[in-house]
């Protein structure tokens, strides 16, 4: 969503790219031929998140990781120092607001929650846009560059989050 | 001088150079972490690596001696790749996450020596240990998952403060930052001077007072001087719109070089004072408010003047003030008496001494921080005047003597090689029997060891403080030269307040005697009075208060005028040892709220007084026990 900070400034982008496919678009995944450049936003929480990482990663030429939690893990990522099984206990069982009924949700159509990785450790990433969130002006440059078919050098002022 | 080529610029130092150092005085930047320039090297944390011409491995800069005729480069792609790998094991050694850490965005060392070399991701995989958080101490947090194990605070905590309560236990990944035998900080032997929050190069020793109240960035900096003791050490007074962030300590002061006690960065935030914020007039009986105008007419009308009046201020306030209160009552109102609240306990009786003598006698302190023995005479110096109890402490592990003189409980004592005791006010006897201790005639052998110490010792510095001279006389004044000639020793004299010494350099340093008073002024400032001021002037009929803060004495005042605070006053301070420094405004004051030295000037300016603002030569024209200097 933080690609929204860059406002009106998102027309622009629109103008240089072919937008194939976001989740809020009738197509919601790549071509399977393959596209220029794929973003991914997210940490990897789960097995259907592997799932997404891997396809995208198969049709994207360029995979770009943008915000902290596809750089690092970023907040869900704190789960990892208890443990999903806590962090599940904790959350549908202990928590103060469930009633004495609280449970576990297990389905198999659900995807298994995992241990929170960046997307670098599950498939290879080209380019790293750290940021929680990221500035809407970094965001901004790297679509643009990204657009004209430069890698964006991600350093100092864009890189410094404040 | 060693010359050496670094980054192919030539570089002459002094023997003894590292590196490091070396590299820093040519101007080129080489990213450290475990180093501090008031620390000894430690090699630690490897992120200096440079590469030496010869040598077969990356080397750190900051351990390394610099030779005649080294070859240096610091960012070849050997070395930085060295430098980004560094970082690697650092941030993914444990929580270095800084989307959820106090000090990202700024005031994070290892973020930004990462933002330096363009990181913009870790390869390696983070270790997902957690670490309890120690949130136990009143004013610091203790949190080892942001940890990055340079031991800098438990270097400070041992060579700069002496005070050895920090240190490590485990090993490798498993090592933990502790206090003690791994006790909670809070219940520890830490003296809450801060050093460790100051030097944490990352949110792993954070203050509870400052967090998430302002990064570096959005604070306004007050570089000044502390007014909580004599020592006067240089201080950081940072704000954010019109409210104190938090206090720091000066790492380039020659004085103190960054180090603070409790009393100077935590406790002025801790503040809880109720606030005068207007002048109260007494009026059948009770003290209502009134304006500036009714409050002066108040004071014309009911003040006193000659031996009938008594006037007496807090040494908190600058020499300005003082010289300004010292016109008006003494010069002006020839009051009966003209004094402090310390009645010049801490400088009467050496001031003295030094009109006797026509010349200081007192040396500075900094011959305190290299000495082969101490001996202090009824003083504690980890109760009061900690920083000068810092540079002591620190040295008695390299084998620095202490030799402690006390007639009550002393905490310095306790680390002391030789202890004395006396009984109070005796302290003339002690000397007389070091004396003859050191003649070898006493029969105490603990005096005779004492003295073979004093005399033995090439740096002795004898300390003393206000408890010594107020009860010293003449002949102990004599003894204390002769014992000082005979040990070749400093005489060190802390002096009470931050401004004792100017009010003594003032003359302003009489016993409160209040026979026939029919007023007094009390010119509390920002001090709280004691019990027995607020007693000794429950029997005066007519009492002005000048006062921040609400308390006893101004609630049984006839007119109280509020006044600022230190932190909303400029003002210059005589510390112990004759530093003439400047303490900077740090906040706004309140609406209608006057400095000490404006409502003293409207006083002035109502009782047609003309004052005397050249202070500096009355402050100089008594010689002074010790020689000032910044004038």
């Amino acid at each position: 969503m933080s690609l929204l900070d860059i406002d009106e400034r998102i027309l622009q982008v629109v103008e240089l790219v072919d937008l194939r496919a976001t989740p809020i678009t009738d197509l919601k995944e790549p071509d399977e031929d393959g596209v220029t450049v794929g973003i991914l936003e997210g940490g990897i929480n789960n097995t259907y998140n592997e799932e997404v990482a891997k396809r995208m990663r198969e049709r994207c030429k360029i995979l770009v990781a943008l915000g902290d939690c596809a750089v690092f893990g970023g907040v869900p990522a704190m789960r990892n120092f208890v443990g999903c099984e806590a962090a599940l206990q904790r959350a549908y069982v202990d928590a103060e607001s469930n009633d004495s009924e609280g449970k576990i949700p297990s389905s198999p159509e659900l995807a298994q929650m995992t241990h929170v990785r960046a997307v670098h450790e599950v498939v290879p990433v080209d380019l790293h846009i750290p940021g929680c969130p990221p500035d809407a002006d970094v965001i901004f440059y790297a679509l643009t560059e990204l657009a004209q078919g430069r890698i964006p050098d991600i350093k100092d002022e864009k890189l410094h989050w404040h | 001088m060693i010359k050496l080529t670094i980054d192919d610029k030539t570089i002459e130092v002094q023997e003894g150079t590292t590196v490091l150092e070396a590299a820093e005085s040519a101007g080129l930047f080489v990213p450290t972490l475990c180093h501090h320039p008031q620390l000894t090297p430690y090699g630690g944390c490897r992120l200096c690596m440079v590469e030496v011409e010869g040598a077969r491995t990356l080397q750190p800069s900051c351990t390394l001696p610099a030779t005649d005729g080294m070859v240096i480069k610091t960012s070849t792609k050997k070395v930085l790749d060295a430098r980004k790998f560094v970082l690697t094991l650092l941030f993914s050694e444990r929580n270095h996450f800084c989307m959820y850490c106090q000090v990202s965005g700024g005031d994070c060392e290892l973020q930004n020596r990462a933002y330096d070399e363009g990181m913009t991701h870790w390869d390696l995989q983070p270790n997902w240990q957690p670490f309890e958080v120690d949130a136990s101490h009143p004013f610091i947090v203790l949190d080892n998952n942001r940890c990055i194990l340079c031991r800098r605070c438990v270097r400070a905590c041992g060579e700069l403060v002496g005070n050895y309560t920090l240190g490590f236990e485990e090993r490798g990944a498993d090592s933990l930052l502790v206090a003690d035998y791994d006790v909670p900080l809070g219940e520890s032997t830490c003296i809450s001077c801060g050093t460790c929050v100051q030097i944490c190069p990352t949110g792993a020793i954070i203050d509870r007072q400052s967090a998430y109240q302002g990064k570096e960035t959005e604070v306004d900096h007050h570089v000044g001087v502390c007014v909580e003791c004599s020592v006067g050490c240089q201080r950081d007074v940072l704000t954010r719109d019109n409210r104190l962030v938090r206090i720091e300590g000066e790492w380039d002061a020659p004085l103190n070089h960054g180090l603070l006690c409790d009393k100077g960065r935590f406790l002025p935030l801790e503040e809880d004072r109720s606030r005068l914020l207007t002048p109260l007039v007494r009026k059948d009986g009770n003290l209502k408010a009134a304006t500036w105008e009714e409050a002066l007419q108040a004071i014309s009308e009911g003040l006193s003047k000659g031996k009938e009046l008594a006037a007496v201020a807090s040494t908190r306030l600058p020499v300005e003030d003082l010289a300004l209160f010292k016109s008006i009552f003494a010069d002006g109102l020839n009051a009966g008496v003209v004094t402090t609240f310390e009645e010049g306990a801490a400088t009467a009786s050496i001031a003295k001494l030094a009109d006797k003598l026509g010349k200081p006698f007192e040396s500075r302190i900094d011959t305190l921080k290299e000495t082969d023995a101490v001996l202090t005479l009824a003083l504690d110096l980890v109760e009061e005047h900690q920083v000068a109890g810092f540079f002591v402490k620190r040295q008695l592990y390299n084998g620095t003597k202490l030799i402690t003189a006390d007639s009550k409980q002393s905490k310095l004592a306790e680390k002391a090689d030789i202890k004395l005791t006396m009984k109070a006010s005796e302290e003339g006897k002690l000397l007389s029997q070091l004396l003859a201790a050191l003649e070898n005639t006493a029969e105490n052998p603990t005096l005779s060891e004492a003295a073979t110490i004093l005399h033995e010792s090439e740096n002795v510095c004898i300390v003393y403080g206000k408890e010594f001279t107020a009860n010293a006389d003449e002949d102990t004044l004599d003894l204390l030269l002769i014992l000082a000639e005979k040990f070749d020793a400093n005489l060190i004299g802390v002096k009470g307040n931050a401004n004792s010494m100017a009010a003594s350099q003032f003359g302003l340093d009489a016993p409160l005697t209040l026979d026939g008073v029919q007023s007094a002024f009390v010119l509390l400032a920002d001090e709280t009075p004691s019990q027995k001021l607020v007693k000794t002037l429950e029997n005066v009929p007519f009492v002005v208060a000048q006062a921040a803060y609400g308390s006893k004495l101004t609630g049984n005042a006839d007119v109280v005028l509020p006044v600022t605070m230190w932190a909303e006053q400029s003002g210059t301070y005589l510390n112990m040892d004759g530093r003439m420094q400047k303490a900077v405004k740090a906040l706004d004051a309140p609406e209608g709220i006057l400095t000490s030295h404006e409502a003293l000037q409207k006083i002035a300016d109502m009782l047609n007084i003309e004052v005397d603002l050249d202070w500096n030569t009355s402050l100089m024209a008594r010689t002074p026990v010790v020689e000032i200097t910044g004038v």
